[in-house]
């Protein structure tokens, strides 16, 4: 009691009596915990409401009520709550901006004070159970009618404010009771009206986006959420690429963000050697280019493609930064009277996908830390999806629509940092595919992210597949794919038992040698030239070893009895045409080189006698090498959702109650109006 | 002729009897007599009963009203022309203008119009025009015309003849007449020689341009898409007069009253103030103007336009925050739509000018035709289509810069729905870039609404297409329907199944075994039947996506489309151009087109492709595309072949079936552009500008520089025409049979060019009128064109000179030099 005192008394500080002076509010929120307030000032809800709110008092003072004072002032409560809702509807902004706040305290508070208590508790302590229906109605419908209006734009990010606060309230969304009443009376079309239009997008599109992300995974697997059903159906243009639009802006700041940190690290001679330095000193302090990732956008994103099929177009959209610029300019100068427009000429167009990949590949550089790890695996999840989309596909390998990525590429010892200025302009799979031979090849360590390769590697499968049935014949350098599976494979044979402990390598090896299966027996219908072929056997041949190796290794688990025994079996058979393939070129080579008496051949030479050799080949063929399993997020994903969404609420719980509903700012913009 | 004759001196007496049928005989090209009325709209009103057949125009009440009574007119006319000789004009037509000025009793030729004339004057009193001319008719004395009449109402009487005179004679009678005339054309034909018209209406004197100002006002009512082409000609014609006088001139007082919108309909126009109107040009009103509209509709519709259907116009301007600012206003929603989408083509291009590289131009193109693409459909078109359509979408990564070292043309790809009549039609519904998959799913024949002839044509592209009819419902790539190049069917059939689909079923337990072998020459061969496409290149993305076929790209296209599903889809391709004159192109294209025809008429087999061009300004313009054609330039850059290898690669060894009908193809086009070249001097013939189809056709582009205009550069390019060996190697060499066809095919060309030298020689005459052109500079243009058409060598003096001119070419060093100069300079190979 004496720190809720603490905290109440502003003036405190200044007079030393015992007697504290009490703001007016918190005088007048003592009483509700009392009595009827109303008994003896019947205008008592009208003034509470014209008072400024303070919330903290307000919550503390919820949380410290006792289990018996609860049944006591149980109706104070809920006529505060309803009171609230009234207030809502004032013509007088200021009622309104208070009555959201305090709805704001309510609901923490309440929350706060009840952690253990069941859902039902909580709505009869806030509302009454038999009037629970109609507030919330009340509420809900409240809001809706000041998020769609013409009201005042803090208004109705105070309205957002409070929707997340409300959301984000319980740790676990699902035990969130309230919201089965949200769930009830829809708020989705309010959301949906916010991202469509341009101006109240570029204000509240961030909140509307992230508490639409939420609210669709509210008992998600357990229910029919409507949220999900209505996301799914969607279909009017503008509204897409608007909540487009917020996640391509909040990922381009990600990525500005760690550009601006990456180029202030590696600032010039001195700045690198005062680190140098400094991390002489600070052994280990960690002074990575950590910038906040953001899951909660991710997440957005993530239900959009996954949900909404429509979407997938809005990935696609050229132009969503660029047109928002235009729009801007239309208004300012009357464009079409004006064809010389002032534009940079250096803007570059982008798109959310390209976005997204830059996005990712920063991401995924460093998947050490738990939010990190949990992006990459997000991001990766969503690239799935997009592999999996036929529109998406179609626009990746469009051949007219090419666009230089720069992706981000880890600095590592034995590989110079790529040049950023000859990436080729290509179309856009080859910078997915790019992204995932490079997460290959920079995350072979002791602590193997083996879910995040399987992903991965069914990412490459699915593209091939798309590739194959549509005999795209993409110009892609594949040898850099097959180099960096076949290392992949290396590492996996050369920490087996390490591996192993933990791990099922065994499916991971059958994917990836499946690829090559891929390639060595469809390769006719989507390989680029004659050559590259070639090239295939070529590469297989040079890296024999490894195959030979691995082919021991699985030969020895599945003869042995154990748990990984089927496994194991598995990629023996796989391996069939590479062993088919190696046996038979190896012993060409070998007399050729002996023949013309050469110790070692050029690659040319190779490819001579492989091309002369094929056709006393004969390759077996494999079942359903171009069969994959669709993803689906039930029941595989559910338990990696449910952490997400719970350490989103958390992140976002923490950044509504810090700064945002700080009214200083409401104030002065009401107090001029009314 | 006899009957020709009887009509003719049968009709004064008949058209007093008023038979609306009777003059059928006298202007054979329509059924009904020369009305404009007649000709266009359904319903007259008026017309029918007892009103003269030509040239009627009457006015609703209320408005000022000036009827120029055609009847009266041609009665006149007839008088007067009967009076001219008619072997005058068949042993030299062109010549009678200058025949007719000079001898003495000629130029008087239309005295007896004058009681007509007069009494038009009273009813127009405010028109000064026709005062003054009828003033001027009065001093001249009759004489004795009735052959030219009779050449008029014959039926040889056609609308080259008719601008030939409207150009030639000095007779405000005959121009007069003519311009009435005019009416009675089918409009097909008077467009192509539009530029013409327009050209005299600007430079020549004022009874011509009283003449022609009717008729294009009357079209301009009735035609948006004439009104804009006119508005569009008029201000690139004008251009070339100085600043004073131009802001003065007739043709941009024109120009502004068809921008101005104020020619509607005369339905359109009977609802709103009168008076409102009358200020603005008594003259037009009172001559263009029929009052039997048949779209009474314009006005409501326009309305309709702006708040069903997006208008363009208002679209443009609507800000983000208002988006129902639509344009309350009905006024320019007419041409509104059109020329807003006209100007943002160029806009774009002016844009793409200021950057520095090809690729960042490309990803400009795609980011500002998406943004054009919110705005439509909308009722806009493409002028250079041959048909009534509404664009609906653009394609936008379909679009390509083309080569060009500091303009940006570029070359789109316009999604169309063709319709009954753009102007009356409503603009179809936007359907969202998302719907695809829909549209898609509920489409479940892939070929339901194509047209009997389409679907025959898709099977032989994409065979298994009905195989299965869910393909199209599901859209996983799991379940993706495949198309099956038809090679697979005919080279190896049996593995082939294998490599489109695994076997999944389980109870097949037999290994499945295929040869490494078939995989390998199975890529090789898919590889090489496939049609050779060239190799992505940023600085030339042109030459990819010209490389196509053009069906290929359209179903592609179709395919990607929300509108593809709809049955009057089509595909259309433009290239925008700016900051490039192409009035010297549309002369061009004007003189193959005749060309063209001529040979047809004479049956000689040459092939020339005239493709067309729009004129916007003097700076600006659109060109309709060749399809399926890539420059020689880019063939010998991407296939690193000689031409003769490309062909063989192309189409085959010399002896097969393709390899010959393609290398007659080359011939025919070769010595058509040949010719062409000839006459016309087209220079800059690099091998950038001549294009190469995928049948073997060559075909000349870019006309900048001909007859007097040539680049500066140093006296290249003296030969004739552009024949290099390579050309004649493809001929088979110039001992070959098919280089003596090519020569023999320039030799008949060239005496059918000869016999109607005139038909040629007028549309450039007109054009030099009031002409800065460089391709009029000096004064021995029009000589020297006349000259090229040897009138006065024989056959076999001509085959001499066709001889000359063909070994001249080939041995021409010149021609090598300016290629090598070309590469040096602009990396043109």
């Amino acid at each position: 009691m004496s720190q809720v005192e603490k905290r109440a008394g502003l003036l405190r500080r200044t007079s030393s009596s015992k007697k504290p002076l009490k703001e007016k509010v918190v005088l007048m929120y003592d009483e509700i915990f009392k009595e009827d307030p109303a008994k003896n000032n019947p205008r008592f809800w009208d003034e509470l409401f014209l008072m400024k709110v303070n919330l903290e008092y307000l919550e503390s003072k919820l949380e410290s009520v006792d289990g018996e004072e609860v049944q006591r002032i149980q109706d104070n409560i809920n006529s505060l709550f309803h009171h609230c809702v009234q207030a809502l509807g004032e013509e007088h902004q200021i009622k309104v901006v208070n009555a959201l706040q305090t709805l704001c305290a309510l609901f923490r508070g309440v929350h706060q004070k009840n952690k253990s208590a069941s859902g039902f508790d909580i709505i009869n302590m806030l509302m009454g159970f038999d009037k629970a229906e109609q507030r919330m109605k009340d509420l809900m419908e409240r809001l809706d009618s000041l998020l769609c209006g013409d009201g005042s734009e803090s208004l109705k990010s105070l309205c957002l404010k409070l929707l997340l606060c409300l959301v984000t309230v319980t740790d676990n969304i699902s035990q969130n009771t309230i919201l089965e009443y949200v769930m009830i009376n829809s708020i989705f079309e309010a959301i949906l009206q916010i991202l469509s239009d341009v101006s109240s997008r570029g204000q509240h599109g961030y909140d509307a986006v992230v508490l639409l992300a939420l609210l669709v995974n509210y008992r998600k697997y357990e229910s029919v959420n409507p949220y999900i059903v209505k996301l799914s159906i969607v279909d009017d243009e503008p509204t897409l690429d608007g909540m487009g639009m917020v996640v391509h802006q909040a990922l381009t700041e990600y990525n500005r963000q760690y550009k601006d940190k990456e180029e202030e690290n590696q600032g010039g001679f001195f700045s690198t050697l005062t680190s140098m330095v400094g991390s002489m000193f600070i052994a280990d302090a960690d002074e990575k280019l950590s910038v906040q990732t953001n899951e909660a956008i991710l997440l957005a994103l993530y239900e959009a493609v996954h949900l909404n099929r429509n979407f997938i177009t809005v990935l696609a959209q050229v132009h969503v930064y660029f047109s928002l610029l235009w729009f801007y300019l239309c208004v300012c100068c009357t464009v079409m009277n004006n064809p010389e427009l002032p534009l940079d000429p250096n803007l570059q167009t982008s798109n959310l996908l390209i976005t997204f990949l830059k996005y990712a590949s920063i991401v995924m550089q460093d998947t050490k830390d738990e939010h990190r790890l949990n992006s990459a695996r997000l991001c990766l999840i969503i690239l799935t999806c997009i592999a999996e989309d036929q529109y998406a596909d179609a626009f990746l390998h469009d051949d007219n629509m090419n666009f230089r990525v720069n992706l981000h590429r880890m600095p590592m010892r034995h590989r110079k940092k790529a040049v950023d200025k000859n990436i080729p302009s290509r179309p856009l799979v080859c910078a997915v595919l790019d992204l995932m031979v490079e997460f290959i090849v920079t995350h072979m360590m002791k602590d193997f992210p083996m879910d995040l390769y399987l992903r991965c590697v069914q990412i490459i499968h699915k593209l091939l597949c798309y590739q194959k049935k549509c005999r795209i014949r993409l110009h892609y350098t594949w040898r850099e794919l097959w180099s960096a599976l076949i290392n992949l494979l290396k590492f996996l044979l050369s920490n087996e038992t390490t591996l192993l402990a933990k791990h099922n390598i065994f499916h991971l090896a059958l994917l990836v040698v499946n690829l090559f299966n891929m390639f060595i027996t469809y390769g006719d219908t989507f390989l680029p030239t004659s050559n590259s072929y070639d090239e295939l056997y070529y590469e297989i041949v040079r890296m024999h070893q490894v195959f030979d190796n691995l082919y021991c290794m699985v030969l020895r688990v599945s003869t042995n009895t154990g748990q990984w025994k089927e496994a194991a079996s598995k990629v023996t058979h796989a391996l069939v045409n590479v062993r088919a393939i190696i046996n038979h070129f190896n012993p060409k080579i070998e007399s050729y080189a002996a023949v013309n008496h050469i110790s070692q051949l050029s690659e040319e030479q190779v490819l001579e006698v492989v091309r002369s050799n094929y056709d006393t080949l004969t390759l077996k063929l494999q079942d359903g090498l171009d069969q994959f399993e669709r993803y689906s997020e039930q029941p595989k994903e559910a338990a990696f959702f449910k952490e997400l969404v719970r350490s989103i609420s958390l992140n976002v719980r923490k950044n509504v109650s810090l700064n945002t509903l700080s009214q200083d700012v409401l104030l002065k913009e009401f107090s001029t109006i009314s | 002729m006899v009957v020709q004759s009887q009509s003719i001196w049968r009709k004064p007496t008949d058209t007093g009897s008023s038979s609306p049928s009777l003059s059928v005989c006298s202007s054979p090209s329509l059924s009904l007599p020369s009305t404009p009325s007649s000709s266009s709209c359904p319903a007259p009103g008026p017309a029918p009963s007892g009103t003269p057949p030509l040239g009627v125009i009457s006015e609703g009440p209320g408005e000022l009203s000036l009827v120029i009574d055609a009847e009266v007119a041609q009665r006149a006319c007839q008088e007067v022309l009967q009076k001219v000789h008619i072997s005058l004009m068949y042993q030299n037509r062109v010549d009678v203008g200058g025949s007719q000025n000079g001898a003495g009793p000629e130029p008087a030729l239309s005295v007896t119009i004058v009681k007509p004339a007069q009494i038009q004057i009273r009813e127009v009193e405010d028109d000064p025009g026709s005062v003054k001319s009828a003033r001027r008719r009065q001093r001249h004395n009759p004489s004795k015309q009735s052959w030219l009449l009779r050449l008029f109402e014959s039926k040889l009487f056609d609308v080259s003849m008719a601008i030939s005179y409207l150009h030639n004679s000095k007779e405000p009678g005959v121009q007069a007449y003519i311009g009435n005339r005019l009416f009675s054309f089918p409009h097909d034909d008077v467009d192509f020689y539009l530029p013409q018209l327009l050209n005299m209406y600007i430079h020549m004197d004022e009874d011509v341009g009283d003449a022609i100002k009717p008729y294009v006002v009357h079209r301009c009512r009735q035609s948006i898409s004439f009104s804009l082409q006119c508005a569009w000609l008029l201000g690139a014609y004008s251009s070339d007069m100085h600043i004073s006088t131009q802001r003065h001139s007739r043709g941009t007082k024109l120009r502004k009253l068809i921008l101005s919108d104020e020619l509607k309909p005369a339905g359109a126009r009977a609802r709103r103030d009168p008076l409102a109107l009358t200020p603005f040009c008594p003259a037009v009103s009172g001559s263009g103007e029929h009052g039997l509209s048949p779209s009474k509709r314009t006005h409501q519709r326009s309305k309709s336009d702006a708040t069903v259907s997006i208008s363009l116009s208002s679209n443009l301007k609507r800000t983000a925050s208002n988006p129902k600012v639509e344009s309350s206003q009905d006024e320019p929603v007419r041409l509104a739509p059109q020329r807003e989408f006209i100007k943002s083509l160029m806009g774009i291009g002016k844009r793409l000018a200021t950057l520095p590289t090809k690729e960042q131009k490309t990803q400009r193109l795609i980011s500002e035709l998406s943004l054009l693409n919110h705005k439509l459909p909308a009722r806009v078109w493409l002028p250079t289509a041959a048909f009534d359509h509404h664009v609906v979408r653009v394609p936008h990564t379909q679009a390509v810069v083309l080569n060009s070292k500091d303009k940006a043309p570029y070359l789109i790809y316009v999604e169309v729905l063709e319709c009954e009549n753009f102007e009356t039609s409503s603009v179809p519904i936007r359907i969202p870039e998302n719907r695809i998959r829909s549209t898609r799913s509920v489409e479940n024949l892939p070929d339901c609404g194509m047209t009997a002839e389409q679907r025959a044509g898709s099977f032989s592209t994409v065979p298994n297409y009905d195989n299965d009819d869910e393909a199209w419902s599901v859209d996983d790539i799991g379940e993706l329907q495949v198309e099956l190049p038809e090679l697979h069917t005919n080279s190896c059939d049996n593995i082939s199944q294998f490599s489109v689909d695994s076997i999944t079923s389980l109870e097949s337990k037999e290994p499945v075994f295929i040869a490494a072998g078939d995989i390998r020459r199975r890529l090789s061969e898919q590889l090489a039947q496939t049609p050779t496409t060239f190799k992505r290149d940023p600085e030339d993305p042109s030459a990819v996506a010209l490389k196509e076929p053009w069906e290929e790209k359209v179903r592609r296209i179709r395919e990607g489309s929300p509108y593809g599903h709809l049955p009057n889809w089509r595909l259309l391709s433009v290239i925008v151009k700016c900051g490039d004159d192409l009035r010297q192109e549309l002369l061009a294209f004007q003189v193959l087109q005749q060309l063209q025809s001529i040979w047809e008429q004479e049956r000689v087999p040459l092939w020339i492709k005239p493709y067309k061009i729009l004129v916007l300004s003097a700076d600006s313009g659109m060109i309709e595309p060749v399809v399926n054609a890539v420059s020689l330039h880019q063939v010998k850059k991407h296939s690193q072949l000689s031409l003769l290898d490309y062909f063989l690669q192309e189409h085959g060894s010399p002896t097969t079936e393709a390899f010959l009908s393609a290398q007659r193809n080359f011939v025919q086009s070769c010595a058509g552009y040949s010719l062409i070249c000839y006459l016309l001097q087209v220079k800059d013939r690099h091998n950038g500008n001549i294009l190469l189809d995928a049948e073997g056709h060559i075909i000349h582009i870019d006309f900048g520089f001909i007859l007097s205009s040539s680049p500066k550069n140093l006296g290249f390019e003296t030969s004739a025409f552009k024949l290099t060996t390579e050309f004649v190697d493809v001929m088979g060499g110039p001992d070959g049979d098919m280089f003596n066809y090519y020569k023999m095919l320039m030799l008949q060309g060239l005496i059918a060019a000869r016999k109607h030298m005139d038909r040629v020689l007028q549309i450039v005459e007109i054009m030099q009128q009031g002409s800065q052109l460089p391709c009029f500079h000096g004064s021995s243009t029009m000589r020297g064109l006349k000259e090229r058409f040897h009138m006065s060598l024989t056959e076999e003096q001509l085959q001499l000179l066709v001889d000359q001119l063909v070994d001249g070419s080939m041995r021409s060093l010149t021609t090598k030099l300016y290629d090598g100069f070309q590469y040096l300079t602009n990396g043109i190979m």
